[in-house]
């Protein structure tokens, strides 16, 4: 190939994108530029630092696996190669690898991290403990120097006294940060207090992250004492802040959020002085207007009323009984000599009704006798076997035997004519 | 009659005379008891009232260290460590 030759465009390009892609680097900038629209087969940004732009494209799928929602003002890490749009003569690069870098960068871990240990439930809303309203001891994890423990000792003294304090003073920045305040919590959960402060003035994010450490985060959430957080300022948020049991903005509120406010406990003294005297006068009150009442019902108004009926019931009883006795017994009396006396009369009278109504029987057996009537002159005739009475003439033919019986015998007789009466 | 199962006022600690002189003016409020357990029970909720008041107006922050000295400046204003 001659050198003099000239090139299309097309082959010029052509030539500087295979050139192009063989640089395969990375590289750290900040987003300027995003565009990202729904349609776009890639993503398209431009990062830059002071003195040079850089035009990147990233297809969509890497885009979307690298879990990095692109903002103008990150800083990012980029890996991959420089390439070129040939029908536009532009130069590009393809983006196969995007981080976050810097403070993005442990954001992002910071981000996951806690991601991760909430997957975990450590930071459950259930798990949550409430400190007591009234802690007799109160531990601090935090750096002895600065502000902090001086604030938090103060608003301690300042609302509540009377808790005991424990300081567990540890380095909170630097390399070994997280592992002295690991000891701190441990040493101050020893101790056994009603809470533990963990507290840290403000700082930059980097100086926060020992309060982001899986470390700390675990040896809080195993504390066997309710760890309340301050850490940083009102925006900060760490993994500390989510996985302790509450979380105040500022070591301050720490301390205010763990104690009664002396002024309102004072003033609610003087409330349930006042209370408690209220509650004793409604209660004898009460209990006097009970008493008048029970004391003005019938019973008590009146105490005859309870066993005034009974009482006079008996006294009728004992009454009548007295009287009863004696009546009864003359009474009684008098009937058995009555009765003595019908029995006397009574009793021969008895023989003598016998004796005549037997005779009396006698007569009448004697009146309803047959021989009486045939006595009288009547005469009775029977057929010949001399039992059947002959009442019709009906009952004979002439020529029969008969029989007539009068009072003192009989005669054996002969049909010999018979004529019918009436 | 009740004295023998309850703490000396003075042991409580403040959280728990707290609660007791709660649920001591519930008590009262409630009008069940019987008039001396009434009456006593007041007489316990004053005592209370009057060590948790003294307590309060008496209290001196008392700081112990466990690990790491505090700056002495910090501590300045603060008063009587042990």
């Amino acid at each position: 190939m001659s050198e003099e030759r000239s090139l299309s465009v097309t082959e010029a390009m052509s030539l500087a994108k295979g050139a192009l892609e063989g640089v395969r680097v990375r590289v750290v900038g900040e987003v300027s530029e995003f565009n990202d629209k729904a349609g776009y087969k890639a993503a398209y940004f431009t990062v830059a630092d002071a003195g040079a732009a850089m035009s990147c494209l990233m297809w969509r799928d890497a885009y979307d696996a690298s879990g990095v929602a692109l903002r103008c003002g990150m800083l990012v890490e980029l890996s991959g190669n420089f390439s070129a749009y040939v029908p536009k003569g532009r130069m590009q690069f393809s983006v196969r690898r995007l981080t976050l870098a810097g403070e993005g960068r442990l954001r992002m871990q910071v981000a996951e991290l806690a991601r991760r240990l909430e997957a975990e439930g450590l930071m459950r809303a259930d798990r949550k403990r409430t400190p007591p309203r009234y802690p007799e001891t109160i531990a601090v994890v935090t750096s002895p120097r600065g502000k902090a423990v001086h604030d938090v000792l103060l608003t301690l003294r300042r609302r509540y006294p009377l808790a005991r304090v424990l300081v567990a003073g540890v380095p909170v920045e630097g390399e070994y940060a997280e592992h002295r305040i690991v000891e701190g919590l441990q040493a101050a959960a020893a101790a056994a207090p009603d809470v533990i402060l963990l507290v840290r003035g403000g700082g930059s994010y980097e100086d926060l992250m020992p309060f982001n450490s899986e470390m700390v985060a675990r040896a809080i959430a195993s504390c066997p004492v309710p760890v309340v957080s301050g850490i940083g300022h009102e925006p900060d948020t760490s993994i500390a802040d989510m996985v302790a049991d509450v979380r105040a903005s500022t070591p301050t509120a720490a301390a205010e959020t763990v104690t009664p406010s002396r002024g309102e406990l004072e003033r609610m003294l003087v409330k349930e002085r006042r209370a408690l005297g209220h509650a004793l006068q409604r209660y004898l009150a009460a209990a006097a207007h009970r008493v008048s009442s029970i004391a003005s019902r019938p019973p008590f108004a009146d105490p005859h009323a309870l066993i005034g009926p009974a009482a006079q019931a008996l006294d009728l009883a004992g009454i009548r009984l007295r009287r009863a006795i004696p009546l009864r017994l003359e009474r009684d009396r008098e009937r058995v000599e009555y009765f003595e006396g019908r029995l006397r009369v009574t009793g021969p009278r008895l023989v003598e009704n016998a004796a005549t109504r037997v005779a009396h029987d006698a007569a009448r057996l004697q009146d309803l006798s047959p021989l009486a009537i045939l006595a009288r002159g009547y005469a009775a005739g029977f057929a010949s076997d001399g039992r059947t009475v002959v009442r019709s003439v009906s009952q004979v033919s002439r020529g029969d035997r008969i029989v007539i019986r009068v009072s003192d015998g009989r005669m054996d007789c002969t049909v010999d004519d018979i004529e019918r009466e009436g | 009659m009740q004295q023998a199962d309850q703490a000396v006022v003075e042991e409580l600690a403040f959280g728990e005379a707290m609660r007791e002189l709660e649920s001591i003016i519930a008590q009262l409020e409630s009008g069940q008891l019987e008039l001396e357990d009434s009456l006593e029970r007041y007489e316990r909720g004053v005592s209370l009232l009057r060590t948790l008041q003294s307590r309060l107006s008496d209290a001196q922050q008392r700081v112990t260290t466990l690990m790491g000295e505090i700056d002495a400046v910090d501590l300045e204003s603060g008063s009587g460590e042990d």
